[in-house]
């Protein structure tokens, strides 16, 4: 058996280091069954299964005949043919929805711009420059995250808006989306930054790098995990935010998906289940699409001091 | 002669400032705030504007639909917001969700990072984190919609393996998960968990992970179980992660909205009708869109929600 790894004193002697090795570890005093190990994974897996289920259960939906979609029982009678044919009615057959669904995406795309810009920006100021009334800004910041803004200022926002003739202009909610992020992006870049070391920056700046250079040349390389957890937070709160879409547009070809969605109804008289459930498909699909693509350095992102916040 | 060049350097850095301090501290401003800029807009803009711009409401009678202009009426509206049994009542329905809601999305969630922090498995200790983080990738009223089919009488699967499947109960004793007064709460409050579930856990395990694995290596030289080491140890350091999560929590489950129009819209004989809803309803719903007072009853639901956190504060403040 092993003859290059047989260990000089052993020389002789048939056993070789790994058989030693095995050996050592099948002393080591151990349970016959590890009931930890089996609990713990069963459970965890529990918790996988009741994500993954209800996600199933909708996409099954989606693929239902007409008839069988009024039915509650789980798996139909009849697949639709062909298979995809509910997606595409939806994309064919309502303009309002394919409407709505691009001014979910515009809406979404300028407060991820607007979001990131501001959060890279004003964390960057609150960590690494030498701001006056850095502690005032951070506390008012933290104070509006325990302030009830979105239900206390809705009558304020609509009359500003209502001022500045926003109201019924899908791309206006950029501002009160960004307001409504904003806190909480700062308070993710200012984690991300204080985990950048400000020598990095102090030998920039004996260099002779102005800050915006610096910000731009050599800190956000470092800190790109945590701008993507920027973008993906605010992505998710501008793609699915409801309360503000609902109040500050009037028309229906203004409004964003979520808010079709969530005031559909289904059956007679509304959208037929099978296709809201393809519609509820593609409305969660943009999200889960930057997830899977995102996801590696979003992680990454939450560790580099995101959840410090 | 160094030393003396020394001083003479140390002095010509000191002279250099002598231009007025206000100058200086023009310039600091100038280098610095251009960065806070859209911070700024957007904070004051479009957040403390609107809640100034509330406040100043709450003391008129402005109307949205009654064409007229609002007179300034002093504290009316706030006498008649603390005598509004309908208030009260949805304080009260607000509060009850939030005694079912908070303990369930601190527990479960930190149940689950401490047996995925023991996971060895590197495949399986990414799939579960990335399959617990799906929901918190999926907007907030898409998943108000899912469960509210999911807990449908007429199409949804829970219904449908309680009755056809499990044969527990029958088409007239099944579950009403949204309209029975006593199970709305817990309806939603499961929706809620699923939604958080990842994204707590995420705070967990980072909490986690911050611990010096070699005081557990020390707890187990020493005999402890599993159970002892959790109260004596993990419990301690997550302490902190638990506190700030509480009030955080309590703060957002006083003040949902969406959940409660979604399930349940505007019917105030159901629990989902809250005090948001109900100054929802008052400033956008039917009648005359009686907007002075609707901010007048989202300023008293603010104020009292900013008390009980600032005594939360007090109680939670650390003691060291």
């Amino acid at each position: 058996m092993a003859t290059s790894n047989v260990a000089p004193s052993f020389q002789g002697s048939p056993v070789s280091q790994r058989s030693v090795r095995e050996i050592a570890d099948a002393w080591q005093p151990r349970r016959s069954i590890r009931w930890g190990l089996i609990a713990r994974h069963s459970i965890l897996m529990l918790f996988s299964l009741s994500v993954l289920l209800p996600l199933a259960w909708v996409v099954i939906r989606s693929l239902v005949s007409l008839p069988d979609g009024t039915q509650n029982e789980i798996l139909p009678q009849n697949w639709v043919s062909p298979l995809f044919e509910h997606y595409q009615w939806v994309l064919e057959k309502r303009p309002d929805v394919r409407a709505n669904f691009w001014n979910s995406v515009l809406v979404a795309c300028l407060t991820v711009v607007a979001s990131t810009i501001t959060a890279v920006l004003g964390g960057y100021a609150l960590v690494h420059l030498p701001t006056p009334f850095k502690g005032v800004i951070s506390a008012a910041l933290v104070a509006s995250l325990f302030f009830p803004t979105r239900v206390t200022a809705i009558t304020g926002i609509f009359e500003i808006q209502d001022r500045l003739g926003f109201i019924n202009k899908t791309w206006a909610l950029v501002f009160p989306y960004t307001a409504l992020n904003v806190a909480i992006c700062i308070f993710i870049m200012r984690g991300v930054f204080q985990g950048v070391s400000s020598e990095i920056l102090q030998a920039a700046h004996v260099d002779g790098a102005s800050s915006l250079r610096t910000l731009i040349g050599i800190v956000l390389p470092i800190i790109k995990n945590g701008v993507v957890v920027v973008i993906i937070v605010s992505f998710v709160a501008a793609w699915g935010e409801f309360l503000l879409a609902l109040t500050l547009m009037n028309d229906a070809d203004q409004r964003t998906l979520p808010v079709f969605i969530g005031t559909v109804t289904g059956g007679v008289g509304g959208l037929l289940w099978p296709r809201i459930a393809a519609l509820y498909i593609m409305a969660i699909l943009p999200g889960l699409v930057v997830f899977a693509v995102a996801q590696r350095w979003y992680t990454k992102g939450l560790q580099e001091g995101a959840l410090k916040a | 002669m160094a030393t003396v060049q020394a001083t003479a350097t140390r002095a010509t850095l000191d002279a250099r400032p002598t231009r007025p301090a206000w100058v200086r501290s023009l310039w600091s401003f100038a280098r610095t705030y251009p960065y806070l800029l859209p911070a700024i807009v957007f904070f004051v803009g479009w957040q403390v504007l609107p809640i100034v711009s509330a406040a100043r409401l709450s003391f008129t009678d402005d109307r949205f639909l009654d064409q007229l202009s609002a007179n300034f009426i002093g504290l009316d509206n706030y006498r008649r917001v603390i005598r509004d049994e309908l208030f009260w009542r949805g304080v009260l329905r607000a509060f009850t969700f939030t005694c079912i809601f908070v303990p369930g999305m601190i527990l479960i969630p930190m149940l689950i990072a401490v047996l995925l922090d023991r996971v060895e498995n590197g495949f399986l200790s990414t799939f579960y984190r990335i399959v617990l983080l799906i929901p918190s990738m999926i907007p907030a009223p898409l998943i108000i919609i899912l469960w509210v089919w999911l807990y449908n009488n007429y199409i949804g699967p829970i219904n449908f393996i309680l009755v056809d499947v499990l044969g527990i109960y029958d088409i007239r004793s099944q579950p009403q998960w949204l309209v029975d007064p006593k199970l709305t709460f817990l309806s939603i409050a499961v929706m809620e968990w699923w939604w958080g579930l990842g994204y707590h856990t995420m705070f967990f395990l980072a909490g986690l992970a911050a611990i010096p694995k070699d005081l557990f290596a020390a707890a187990r030289i020493d005999g402890a179980s599993e159970w002892r080491m959790f109260w004596s140890i993990t419990w301690f350091r997550l302490l902190p992660i638990i506190l700030v999560l509480m009030v955080v929590r309590f703060g957002s489950a006083m003040a949902v909205i969406d959940e409660y129009i979604i399930a349940g819209g505007f019917d105030r004989s159901r629990s989902t009708y809250t005090w948001t809803v109900y100054m929802y309803d008052t400033a956008f719903g039917g009648g005359d869109q009686f907007r002075g007072y609707a901010a007048a009853i989202g300023w008293v639901g603010a104020l009292m929600m900013l008390i009980v956190v600032c005594f939360m504060f007090w109680l939670f403040r650390s003691r060291d």
